[in-house]
């Protein structure tokens, strides 16, 4: 029996550690080579000793400067497509919770369905849309897209939340002569704030990397850093792999930090409802 | 409400707002009065030159206009042009667009620019080269003004040739293979080199074999593999270097920018890669071999009748004017300003690949660029991979799947060349 036991516990941990190595090496991979000379990132046999340099980091800044400009960009969609889900998906979430009906029931699933549909499939008519009301190239309309991109899973997300939050408790300040907005501003907003935070960390994290949205909505002032890396990697002089390994850490450290750092929120946020009777 | 520390009232404050917003719109603006809206790749921006190297500063000031780029790499490049082209308007006058991409459709969506050059000429437009004027003819109409091209060159590391003890590089195709053969061997820096390096998914390749031995792919005038014996001696080639492990072992995986890192390592002792690519392959900062990496036109073979050329593969890039574009005049002043023998030859010493036969004559270019010379030799007798028409994206696809499968050893190169012309065949334009 213990050495059943002892075979269970070596062979998960051996699949966390590959699994681990599997996720792990590539971005270990671009980071360390980051700081490596350019003549020895792809040396055969690799080096793991070397002297860090920060070189690429400095052409980075002088010959990319767009990158920064670009990451600029992606900061304030990221923050205003973050805000606008959140603040619609809470009050969506919300309204599921505490009504029913069989439209909202019926509209749950349509929620659901509508996230299946492949981006591709709603950005080539948007296009000349987008161009006709000349909103084209402007941080709202990738604001706009992202945001309601992760309406749907958001608004089931919060629904699952605000539903474990005791419905006395809407009918105590109703009581006090709260008006609905009042009781989510002041009940339903504080005690569902873990839920709040993982829709946030979703609609970041989506933002943050965006592309295909980006590629065809912007062009110059709202350019977003992904679509500059994706500019070094295909450059028909030439990769400058040192270059373009320096950017790539460069625009995943913020997000990496931000996902970190909320990581408990995003765990409870996953298993909300989970124990539901 | 009042604010007791600075004094200020909501109404003043937004009277502040207002009044500075109304006084920044009247103020005089010292931007210029017109903006040219260009849709490019970062490197015809780059060679274009900044500051002081600005080679259109002189255009700018007496147009006053200024420039504003919107870049993208390649194939989302094209996508976006071809977007913009279908719009009812666009803002983009000018857009930049590949040689092997404009069909008849795609063609329509430009503004023909021969009655714009008929009416204000561009400098000396015989100077440009005949071949890429051709490649941007469509229906008789030229829709586009080559502004850069991609010659394919054979590059050697000098350092591994001598280590191998040849002394000079491969003059016919039977002697590459040979050198090839022979220089797939572990370097006396413990490094495993293969003989050649060559990317599986660029019909390029493939074609340029085929052409050493005069075959081709797809000519100008639509014919399917003019010649099946030449295209099957070109694959029976690559399929040898392969089975003699001259070419990779992840030959299937490999791709165009492994080439360069693979001669950058000394990993391989040959490539086929633009003439363009010598400055990286010689980078100091990049390369172990810097200015041990050279380059020669691909040799042809011995079987091929004297004086035959051997025609490389060359990928030009044009200036196009949409035809909904909001300021098409601006747009022919830009372009002919681009094309001017000046600017030309100034793009070509920022690493452009001139178009201007004349560019290559110029001292300056001869010394700034070491292979200035063999690249306007190869260029004469260099050709587009295959023209341009609407299935040409599924048959190159098509055709790269038949040569992998022939060179890996999974289909005997004469079914895999009789494969190519059963399942392309349909494709083809009426």
């Amino acid at each position: 029996m213990r050495i059943d036991r002892l075979f269970i516990g070596l062979g998960k941990a051996v699949a966390v550690c590959m699994l681990l190595l599997w996720s792990l090496v590539p971005i270990a991979f671009v980071v360390i080579s980051s700081f490596k000379p350019g003549r020895e990132i792809f040396a055969v046999p690799p080096r793991h000793i070397f002297t860090p340099t920060l070189e690429h980091y400095a052409a980075l800044w002088s010959r990319w400067g767009v990158f920064f400009d670009g990451l600029l960009n992606s900061a304030i969609i990221t923050v205003g497509a973050t805000v606008l889900a959140v603040v619609a998906s809470t009050c969506a979430g919300y309204i599921y919770s505490r009504n029913s009906s069989r439209f909202l029931n019926g509209s749950v699933l349509f929620l659901i369905v509508v996230r299946l549909i492949p981006p591709i499939v709603i950005t080539l008519p948007l296009f000349p849309i987008v161009n006709f009301l000349g909103i084209n190239d402007t941080h709202g309309v990738l604001m706009v897209l992202y945001a309601t991109f992760f309406v749907s899973l958001g608004t089931v997300l919060m629904r699952t939340f605000i539903d474990q939050i005791p419905r006395e408790l809407d009918e105590a300040a109703q009581i006090d002569g709260a008006g609905r907005l009042t009781i989510l501003r002041r009940v339903i907003v504080p005690l569902a704030s873990p839920g709040i935070l993982a829709v946030a960390v979703f609609v970041v994290v989506f933002a943050w990397n965006e592309f295909l949205f980006a590629f065809i909505f912007t062009g110059t002032n709202a350019k977003t850093a992904p679509l500059v890396i994706s500019e070094m990697i295909g450059s028909i002089d030439g990769v400058d792999w040192g270059i373009l390994f320096a950017a790539s850490t460069v625009q995943l450290a913020p997000v990496l930090l931000f996902v970190v750092f909320m990581n408990r929120f995003l765990v409870a946020g996953l298993t909300a409802g989970a124990t539901k009777g | 409400m009042k604010d007791l520390r600075t004094g200020l009232t909501r109404r003043r404050l937004l009277g502040t707002a207002i009044g500075g917003a109304a006084a920044m719109a009247a103020f005089p603006s010292w931007a210029q009065a017109r903006t040219l809206n260009i849709l490019s790749h970062a490197v015809h921006e780059r060679v274009l030159g900044t500051a002081e190297g600005d080679l259109l500063a002189d255009w700018k000031a007496a147009n006053d206009a200024s420039l504003s780029f919107t870049t993208f790499d390649s194939n989302p490049l094209q996508d976006r042009l071809f977007r913009e082209a279908s719009l009812p308007e666009t803002e983009y006058s000018v857009g930049y667009l590949i040689d092997n991409r404009p069909t008849s459709d795609i063609a329509a969506l430009f503004e023909p620019l021969g009655p714009l050059n008929d009416a204000n000429p561009i400098e000396d437009f015989g100077d440009i080269a005949p071949g890429l004027i051709q490649g941007m003819t469509v229906d008789g109409n030229l829709i586009g003004i080559p502004v850069r091209h991609a010659t394919q060159a054979l590059f050697y590391n000098e350092a591994l040739l001598e280590e191998a003890g040849i002394s000079a590089p491969p003059q016919t195709l039977e002697e590459l293979v040979e050198q090839a053969n022979q220089l797939t061997f572990t370097s006396s820096a413990g490094t495993p080199v293969t003989g050649m390096v060559l990317a599986s998914d660029l019909a390029v390749f493939p074609v340029m074999f085929a052409r050493a031995f005069g075959g081709d792919f797809i000519t100008h005038d639509f014919q399917l593999v003019p010649d099946r014996a030449a295209m099957e001696q070109g694959l029976s080639v690559l399929r040898g270097l392969f089975e003699a492990g001259a070419l990779p072992r992840s030959y299937a995986a490999t791709r165009n920018d492994d080439m360069v890192t693979w001669m950058q390592q000394g990993r391989a002792a040959f490539t086929v890669l633009p003439f363009a690519r010598f400055a990286q392959l010689n980078n100091p900062e990049q390369s172990n071999f810097a200015g041990r990496i050279k380059a020669i036109p691909f040799p042809g073979s011995s079987t091929l009748p004297a004086g035959t050329p051997m025609s490389a593969v060359v990928e030009a890039w044009a200036m196009v004017i949409p035809r909904n574009a909001t300021d098409k005049e601006l747009a022919w002043s830009y372009i002919r300003e681009v094309s001017s023998k000046r600017v030309t030859l100034g793009m070509a010493l920022n690493g452009n690949g001139p178009v201007r036969v004349s560019s290559y004559a110029d001292p300056a270019l001869m010394q700034a660029n070491p292979v200035a010379e063999i690249e306007a030799g190869v260029l004469a007798n260099a050709r587009g991979a295959f023209p341009p028409f609407p299935e040409a994206a599924r048959a190159q696809a098509t055709m790269l799947e038949e040569v992998q499968l022939a060179v890996l050893g999974r289909k005997s190169v004469t079914d895999a060349v009789g494969a190519i012309i059963d399942r392309v065949g349909p494709m083809m334009p009426a």
